[in-house]
């Protein structure tokens, strides 16, 4: 993969920290980095690989910071940008949120990080769990020689570190299911998925060997063998402790789980759903004087459940003023920030439907620049609940102490991106 | 950037390190530490306090000595008198009882990139690949390639190069990717890390114990490996099988990739692995991340050079998001023209249309564009659209329709009545150069079916004096000489005004006054020679019978494939040696000796024809050479023009041996007709080479050339080389 050197920049385009791997490529070169951004975003053409001579920078954003990787290789794009994510989510772990104050308030431990993370432009140890065990935040404290390599550094089960003690063990299953959506403007779905995952939180001690049993209609659907008959999962991944070659011979998921909160298993359904919340929408917009919106939002779902939280995006014209509404349940917000009339509702059972009128001002001199045409976006959450019908139907948890382990499992749908493009 | 009171600040921190009380105080001490760090950070340049930096690193605290550490590496390469000094330190924390700080240590004295530093650190590197601690092997493997890459010119240790290739069966698994990354960078100019059947077997089987970096990784060292039968092949995709879906993106595109090169041989193998990715491969379209998003787009564009069916149902995926940046836009538009089918085409064609009024002029503009491809086979859907836009009066709309139409016309001449009768009926006129020039093209092109077009360009010269893109203006006498071509007494005055405009009058650029004098004199020779001149082909002359867009051989680009040139745009391909490594059918054995293709640098070709020099390289066995011998071309044949050199044998090949050309073999003595098997390498190719002498030939010796990969200015060089060594024994002997 071969990066040179990592850069974490402002939005001003001054270097926060670097790091440089490999020595092969001139530090000073990134100061062509902000120019070429700068030029690119001029010209409408932003791409995420940006060439000076025979050095290519490879950048991603995140808040407000630029996070780039320099090469003068033809390397593996994908696996570049997959570190630089993985950079932001080892700091983020480490400082909750990453941001230009937090790397500048721990600039010692994101030096220690980028110290491991990767020598010589290859990635070393980048999980942040063990990573957690050798370097820690103690600020002021004198660390005096505590730092034994952790075992997991070295361990087989590169995943789980041995000696983990809990009073009390459990394990808690998530099993979570977005649904993505594009509708058109004139109603019909253009495009329509489903993304599970199933979500570990592990609180267990020792090595325990875990089992997990799903209901025959979601294994079917795993394996693609049922065909035509129910939906079959695209794009199934699980995590690296799961053995494929036991889930391959006899279909039993099984593995040595990671310590706290990591997702066992992912899989992408692409079929046609019936969006679970729909939307009509009228919007009229009178030219000099006002904007006239209606909404009308249908629960979709099976009356015995609730979505929860649920929020109605409905953009606005970013001149408008003097927002006056009407709702028949929840309560309505402008947002002038974001151009948006944000519609909460708190519970919104199956099968009800709710209507929102919203009445703005537009100042009598229009303003020239073309405005976009945003979608009505929608969110919410559904608990106790699948689109796909998975359900786990038993966990085991055996480890060698003999210790008993109460398993839970929870349910949820929620929205993924759910987009429903307006006609004004 | 120097601080105003920066120097103040630099002594006051000298002072504070240097105070023994400060020292007696380990926090205090720490945190005085930490603030040299701040600044070296924020770009102060704090390097005058080297010496009591050094002094610090004398700490039981790990994370004081990580700091100061970081402060010699920094400052190591400006002050290398000091940093000696610092080695003392290292050198003794290179055999420390913990672990992490041998590691440490041994990873920061590797980082020191100054000259000399290589006898200080070639005896703890040695140590530390015995480590028994995984953590200090690691450490210390990836410090033989930063020991090379100091001294690059150097010969290769080949005691280190012995010891890396036994730690590939490091029960760690990062030593033993960082052992291959090694050695790829110490064996660089012998075509890198040779992956033989055991290692290669090795490290399939270690994949699942790897995380999945270095998974990635191991799959691009393994393109180098070529299985000997069809058994070993299919033995090894069933092991890679489950990496096709792993649940990191860049795994399973790096197994796809190595699905395409091992399974060369076999297309219905490609086809299956291509199917089964297609569900991997559009879910990283969808990713979380844009650019893993962008790359995953960049990927799928590959794959449908060669299978552009493959996609084909699953269009809508590459509908824009509202939020997408317009760079993943761009992109799924442009696979959105080549998966258009006469069953989606009107959806496709609705999706786009409202692309076409988004705020971003270039976003609006490349969807015009798109759609103006899809009307090279669907016209009439798409000129409806198209003339709906011009309705909506805007600037850029409007241009990058008339540019739209003028690359229709050119390419799908039988929609040109439709067009014109649009732009006949188009009142707002374009007001950017580019729109105006395709506008006039247009006219001039086809004035004879636009009635109102004498009229729109007597506007145009009207307002020459305004007009500031000279472009246009070329574009302007272009057009009007041929609309006096077909229609003469519409615009013989207002020619002869252009001409004098632009001749006799201030026109101050030169290029167009010229070409207004060019035609002034053509029309003076009269209307048939102008015409000869002026009128060519109204249509792409290359273009037949419209056909589906040519499937590609999967060679194509499976060299390129989960590289960054995909991203960097096509021009930056580095076509050079890295295309044929594919191209050839190859046995295992000569694939070893191959470059890997994936770190060829993106540089042009002429900048690595500067300097060509022959290596000797990894000996080659007999077997090897023969098989390679018969497989390749002849690329070269030249006769040289003198006999062979009367010499013996033993001195013939010790001449060669020191222009880097290694002899296989020769027949002996006076054997007619006399034979020598040479070989060499140079960047990156490896060259065979026979000699010849045959009876009545003229005495004179005929060298003929194979190389793999090809590269023609290595082989001139060699021919050079040769020619002078076998001469010069020739002129010792007469």
């Amino acid at each position: 993969m071969s990066a040179s050197a990592v850069f974490v920049l402002d939005l001003k385009g001054k270097v926060l920290i670097c790091r440089n791997y490999k020595g092969d490529v001139d530090m000073s070169e990134i100061d062509h980095f902000f120019t070429l951004l700068m030029q690119q975003e001029e010209e409408g053409l932003l791409c995420p690989v940006m060439s000076h001579g025979s050095v290519h920078f490879l950048w991603i954003k995140h808040s407000n910071l630029y996070l780039v990787a320099t090469t003068n290789k033809n390397s593996n794009a994908s696996l570049v940008y997959s570190f630089l994510y993985k950079l932001v989510e080892v700091f983020t772990e480490y400082f909750k949120e990453l941001e230009e104050e937090s790397i500048q308030d721990n600039f010692v431990v994101v030096y220690e990080l980028l110290d491991e993370l990767m020598d010589f432009g290859f990635p070393q140890t980048t999980d942040s769990k063990i990573l957690q065990e050798y370097i820690t935040q103690k600020g002021n404290k004198l660390e005096v020689a505590k730092t034994k390599v952790p075992t997991t550094v070295t361990n087989a089960v590169s995943w789980r570190s041995e000696g983990i003690r809990y009073k009390k063990n459990e394990v808690f299953i998530d099993v979570i299911e977005s649904i993505n959506v594009l509708v058109n403007a004139n109603g019909s779905v253009m495009s329509s998925d489903i993304v599970g995952s199933i979500k570990l939180k592990t609180m267990l001690s020792g090595m325990p060997e875990l089992r997990l049993g799903l209901n025959d209609r979601a294994l079917f659907a795993l394996t693609g063998r049922d065909k035509g008959k129910t939906v079959s999962m695209e794009d199934v991944k699980f995590h690296q402790c799961v053995r494929l070659s036991r889930f391959e011979s006899d279909r039993t998921i099984s593995f040595i789980p990671p310590d706290g909160e990591s997702e066992l298993m992912s899989y992408r359904i692409n079929t046609h759903v019936k969006p679970l919340i729909w939307i009509e929408s009228v919007i009229e917009k009178f030219s000099h004087s006002r904007v006239e919106i209606m909404v009308k939002a249908k629960g979709q779902f099976k009356k015995q459940s609730v979505a929860n939280n649920v929020e109605i995006h409905v953009p606005v014209p970013s001149d408008a003023d003097s927002p006056k509404f009407k709702t028949s349940t929840g309560h309505a917000k402008y947002v002038p920030e974001k151009n948006l009339v944000v519609w909460s509702i708190k519970s919104f059972p199956g099968g009800k439907e709710f209507l929102i009128r919203a009445h703005f001002g537009l100042p009598s001199v229009e303003r020239d620049e073309m405005e976009g045409k945003p979608p009505i976006t929608v969110k919410f959450e559904i608990p106790y609940f699948t689109v796909s019908g998975i359900q786990v139907r038993y966990m085991k948890i055996i480890e060698k102490s003999g210790y008993q382990a109460l398993p839970w499992v929870r349910y949820i749908t929620q929205s993924g991106d759910y987009q429903l493009r307006t006609n004004s | 950037m120097p601080y105003f009171g920066s120097e103040e600040m630099v002594k006051e921190l000298k002072r504070a390190l240097s105070n023994p009380n400060v020292q007696a105080d380990r926090l205090r001490y720490k945190n005085y530490i930490t603030k040299v760090i701040r600044y070296m950070t924020q770009g102060l340049d704090v390097s005058a306090l080297f010496m009591d930096m050094v002094k610090a690193s004398a700490t039981v605290d790990i994370v004081q000595k990580k700091l100061v550490y970081l402060y010699m590496c920094t400052y190591a390469s400006d002050k290398p008198d000091l940093a000696l000094l610092a080695i003392n330190t290292l050198r003794k924390d290179c055999a420390d009882p913990n672990p992490m700080v041998r590691g440490l240590a041994l990873r920061n004295m590797c980082n020191f990139r100054m000259p000399g530093m290589t006898e200080y650190i070639e005896q703890p590197i040695v140590a530390g690949l015995r480590d028994k601690a995984s953590y200090v092997r690691r450490v210390a493997v990836l410090g033989c390639a930063k020991m090379h890459s100091l001294q690059p010119n150097t010969e290769i240790d080949g005691t280190i190069v012995n010891e890396l290739y036994a730690l590939l069966r490091d029960p760690d698994p990062v030593v033993v990717v960082n052992c291959l990354c090694a050695l790829e960078e110490i064996l660089k100019d012998e075509g890198g890390v040779v992956i033989n059947k055991p290692i290669a077997h090795h490290l399939l089987n270690r994949m699942k114990d790897l995380d999945s970096w270095a998974q990635s990784e191991v799959l691009t060292f393994l393109l180098r490996y070529h299985p000997r039968g069809d058994d070993e092949l299919f033995d090894i995709l069933s092991l890679l099988d489950a990496f096709l879906q792993s649940a990191h993106a860049h795994v399973a595109v790096a197994t796809l990739r190595l699905f395409l090169h091992l399974a060369s041989a076999h297309p219905a193998v490609q086809a299956d692995a291509l199917l089964r990715t297609s569900a991997p491969l559009l879910a990283t379209c969808g990713a979380a991340s844009r650019e893993l998003r962008f790359a995953g787009l960049c990927h799928v564009q590959q794959v449908m050079r060669s299978q552009p069916g493959l996609f084909g149902m699953h269009y809508k995926r590459f509908f824009c998001g509202y939020s997408e940046p317009s760079y993943i836009k761009f992109r799924k538009m442009e696979i959105l023209v080549e998966l258009v089918n006469d069953e989606n085409v009107a959806l496709v064609l609705e999706e786009l249309r409202s692309y076409c009024t988004d705020v971003s002029p270039e976003l609006a503009q490349a969807a015009i564009a798109a759609i103006g491809r899809i009307a090279r086979t669907y016209s009439e859907k798409c000129l409806d659209i198209l003339t709906g836009l011009l309705a909506l009066k805007q600037d850029h709309i409007t241009s990058a329709v008339i540019q739209t139409f003028r690359d229709l016309v050119w390419f799908c001449p039988q929609s040109t009545a439709a067009v014109c009768q649009t732009v006949e009926a188009c009142v707002d006129s374009p007001q950017d150069s580019e729109g105006k020039q395709a506008l006039l093209w247009l006219l001039g092109e086809h004035g004879d079916q636009i009635s109102s077009a004498p009229y729109v360009m007597e506007g145009y010269i009207d307002g020459l004096k305004t007009e500031l893109s000279s472009a246009v203006k070329m574009e302007l006498l272009t057009a009007s000489v041929k609309m006096f071509l077909c229609r003469p007494a519409e615009t013989q005055d207002m020619l002869g005004r252009l001409l004098h405009y632009c001749i006799a009058e201030e026109e101050s650029d030169v290029c167009v006054r010229d070409r207004a004098l060019l035609y002034y004199r053509l029309l003076q020779r009269g209307v048939e020679e102008t015409r000869k001149v002026v009128t060519g082909p109204k249509s792409d002359p290359s273009m037949s019978v419209l056909t589906g867009r040519q499937e590609e051989p999967i060679r194509q680009w499976a060299s390129t494939f989960n590289t960054l040139s995909p991203l960097a745009g096509r021009d930056l391909c580095p076509q050079t040696a890295v295309v044929s490594a594919a191209d050839q059918p190859s046995s295992s054995a000569e694939k070893e000796l191959l470059p890997e293709s994936t770190d060829v640098t993106l540089s042009s070709p002429d900048d690595t024809e500067e300097e060509i020099s022959l290596s000797l390289g990894p000996p080659l066995s007999h077997e090897t050479f023969e098989k390679m011998w018969l497989d390749l071309e002849v690329l070269h044949r030249q006769t040289l023009g003198f006999p062979r050199p009367r010499t013996a044998p033993d001195t013939l090949q010790a001449a060669l041996q020191l222009v880097k050309i290694q002899t296989l073999a020769f027949t002996p003595g006076d054997t007619v007709p006399w034979k020598a098997y040479i070989y060499t390498r140079s960047t990156g190719t490896l060259i065979l080479a026979e000699l010849l002498q045959a009876p009545g030939s003229d005495e004179s010796l005929v060298v003929s050339v194979k190389q793999q990969p090809v590269n023609q200015h290595a082989i001139r060089v060699f021919v050079s080389i040769l020619k002078s060594v076998l001469q010069t024994p020739n002129a010792d002997s007469s």
